[in-house]
């Protein structure tokens, strides 16, 4: 491991304590692709708010830390019981299979047998030891590697995770669930979960990360690679208690006439960086990613979505609503790059912020640069306080003030509420948000 | 019912009432009219209790409790119900909820239980009925979309569902056509009762053919510069302001 760059004095602990980690690491067969990765990686060195794409997100919690690799021996070998907060968010959900991580490793999973020929799984261990050539095209460099600069650590040091092949339509959702074991506060896992839509195939799936103040810092990866015709329609949650953080990416690769629909909610965790890179590579390809950044308290939450159209007819949406209380902030971040070579490709981008504190931040900001002609991209952006006169109307009718600010952010999230089209998540989903809104129990009468 | 004295408010710095004073009994309509921009609607907001405006002095009384000190949900609950000049679109608030959340709002503060969704139902479908309304406006965002004309039937309707002691309806006549203006004026009259009472804001003596008005008053910068009966109404439409404005200064 003697090519890697020796860090300087500037570097932080947090960096001196993952190169630690690497170079304790057994050889495997992907050793090469993750030397160029964690090369790369520690040649970026960890974000600060200097960088553009981290301005907004502190990291000063994790780069003051030094990190260690879960200790053996350590591994769950059966799944915990959920907190009543996280069994809210899956009351109602039948899935058709449900896959936990804890602490990024998979437990032992129930028989796929019912979903013969529609469903395969495999833990990544098991992969890598095996057939790690099947894992390696997945590695690929990031195309923004400032922004994405976690996933490049995740390649390096990934361990274990899950892949899941997905080959004919599916009748219910799948659950992947991450929830932290035994693996300390002191310590970083690295899961990553691949999860491929073969040509024709369709797929729901709900990623929830739950975090604990005292759970192991997860850098995750998930990766959806839609073959062509193949649809997939993603969710990623993100709850638990304010001490925990998240560091999520998202790589999405689209074949042909595919279409991929994703949503990205925040909904606890002090810190939650989400990150989603969607590459529309063939022709026609559909992509929509829709954010719900929720901010209460000191919660800082940064959602990046980048969508870039590689190839000629592809559209992508992009909704991002984001609501911040207390001294929180939150970022939602939309960006559209159209190559060339991308004709006809369009775009609609809408990020809004509605800032329910003086002291709370929200930065809203679609981005777009377009590479090719044909194109039409519409966007738009605005932060602003709930409406007073909306709010006015609502207590001259006799409601509550807590009742009616809360029936007003509902509103203002309904749009990407509503285009939630797995029933039983959405029904959770919005259950969750309302709990974190005053007045839980008028409002659950709402619906 | 309501006693409004020496009512000042102004917003922004600017005072826009000057000292109102009226007086509002059981079983009574009276007409507010008078130019654009005299206070009309200031003084609907005030007493529905919108919060920009500033009360500098004066007392209202409203059933013997002192509105002033309430906040305008309070009010509301109370019995006091302000019909919009302007009715805001709420955009991914049901209509059908907001009403049966301001009915039940009402009924808890009256230390009555929710009303039974199906018994709800009945009561707006009949209202509905009364208004000449589709059912397909329930189901839609409050006023998310509606014409000028449908806004306003929606205000009545909430006033009908929730029968209020006081109704204040700020121009609900304007920019209604003729049949819309007899149904407004009808759901109205549904609501007149020995113990209820209505304050109409107009521009046109049009609707008080359908809405008799007891009392008739002039607002002009910010002060009642007159007072009459129905028959004021049709004066006021033949000669306009300009002879009230004037005799004030002389
Ligand atoms: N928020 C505000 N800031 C500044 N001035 C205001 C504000 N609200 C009302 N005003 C002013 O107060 C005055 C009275 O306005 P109001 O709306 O009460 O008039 P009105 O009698 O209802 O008129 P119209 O017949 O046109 O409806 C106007 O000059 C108006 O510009
Ligand atoms: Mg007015």
């Amino acid at each position: 491991m003697s090519a890697l760059p020796s860090q300087g004095a500037g570097s932080s602990p947090a960096l001196r304590s993952l190169e630690t980690i690497w170079k304790a690491r057994a050889a495997d067969g992907l050793s090469a692709q993750r030397a160029e990765s964690m090369r790369r990686f520690l040649a970026l060195g960890l974000p600060t708010i200097r960088d553009e794409s981290w301005r907004y997100t502190n990291l000063r919690r994790i780069s003051g830390r030094e990190f260690v690799a879960p200790a053996a021996g350590t591994e769950a070998t059966s799944a915990p019981a959920l907190s009543a907060e996280v069994a809210v968010l899956l009351e109602g959900l039948a899935p058709a299979a449900s896959f936990t991580l804890v602490d990024g490793r998979p437990v032992p999973w129930p028989s796929l047998d019912a979903l013969r020929g529609a469903l395969e799984a495999a833990s990544l261990r098991d992969l890598l030891a095996r057939h790690p050539a099947e894992i390696a095209p997945a590695l690929r460099a990031p195309r923004d590697e400032d922004a994405a600069r976690w996933s490049l650590l995740n390649a390096a040091l990934f361990d274990d995770g899950l892949r899941l092949r997905v080959s004919s339509p599916l009748p219910a959702p799948i659950l992947v669930l991450r929830v932290p074991g035994a693996a300390g506060a002191e310590s970083i896992v690295h899961p990553r979960v691949l999860i491929e839509a073969l040509p024709g195939a369709s797929a729901t799936v709900l990623e929830l990360h739950v975090g604990t103040e005292s759970a192991a810092l997860a850098n995750s990866v998930t990766r959806l690679e839609l073959g062509r015709g193949a649809r997939i329609e993603h969710y990623r949650v993100f709850a638990g208690a304010d001490g925990a953080a998240f560091l999520d990416s998202l790589d999405v690769v689209q074949e042909e006439s595919s279409e991929c629909r994703q949503f990205t909610v925040a909904l606890g965790g002090g810190l939650v960086r989400a990150h989603l890179d969607a590459h529309l590579a063939g022709r026609g390809a559909r992509f929509e990613g829709h954010s719900l950044a929720a901010g209460s308290g000191t919660r800082q939450v940064d959602c990046v979505t980048v969508a870039t159209h590689d190839a000629p007819d592809t559209t992508s949406t992009q909704t991002a609503r984001a609501i911040a209380s207390g001294t929180s902030r939150v970022v939602v971040n939309s960006k559209v790059t159209v190559r060339p070579g991308a004709v006809r490709a369009e775009s609609r981008q809408s990020c809004r912020g509605m800032l329910l504190s003086q002291g709370a931040e929200i930065d809203a900001r679609p981005q777009l640069e377009i590479y090719a002609d044909e194109v039409k991209c519409a966007h738009g952006a605005t932060t602003g306080r709930l409406d007073p006169d909306m709010l006015f109307y609502l207590l001259s009718r006799g409601l509550d003030r807590a009742t009616a600010q809360s029936l007003l952010v509902f509103a203002f999230l309904a749009d990407v509420l509503i285009g939630m089209s797995a029933g039983g998540t959405r029904a959770a989903i919005e259950n969750a948000l309302i709990g974190q809104l005053p007045d839980a129990t008028t409002l659950r009468n709402f619906r | 019912m309501l006693s409004i004295v020496d009512l000042q408010a102004r917003i922004a710095g600017k005072t826009i009432l000057n000292g109102i004073d009226l007086e509002v009994r059981p079983g009574e309509v009276h007409a507010i009219m008078g130019p654009n921009g005299s206070g009309k609607s200031t003084l609907a907001q005030v007493l529905a209790g919108r919060e920009e405006y500033e009360v500098t002095a004066g007392r209202v009384d409203f059933d013997g409790r002192d509105l002033l000190a309430m906040p305008a949900e309070e009010r509301a609950r109370a019995g006091l119900f302000l019909g919009f000049q302007y009715p805001v679109e709420i955009p991914g608030v049901n209509n059908v909820y907001l009403l049966k959340a301001a009915l039940n709002a009402k009924r808890r503060a009256a230390g009555q239980p929710e009303v039974d969704a199906y018994e709800f139902l009945a009561l707006v479908r009949e209202k509905m009925r009364i208004m000449q309304m589709n059912e397909s406006f329930l189901s839609r965002g409050v006023n998310e979309g509606f014409s000028g004309g449908e806004k306003k039937r929606n205000e009545i309707l909430q006033m009908l569902v929730l029968e209020p002691k006081l109704a204040i309806l700020d121009e609900t006549d304007s920019g209604l056509d003729i049949d819309a203006l007899k149904v407004v004026a009808q759901g109205v009259n549904t609501l007149r009762h020995p113990e209820r009472a209505v304050v109409l804001v107009t521009h046109y003596q049009r609707l008080l053919d359908y809405v008799v008005p007891d009392h008739v008053h002039v607002l002009a910068r910010g002060r009642i510069i007159k007072s009459g009966d129905r028959s004021l109404a049709l004066e006021l439409e033949r000669r306009g302001y300009d002879w009230l404005l004037e005799s004030k200064v002389a």
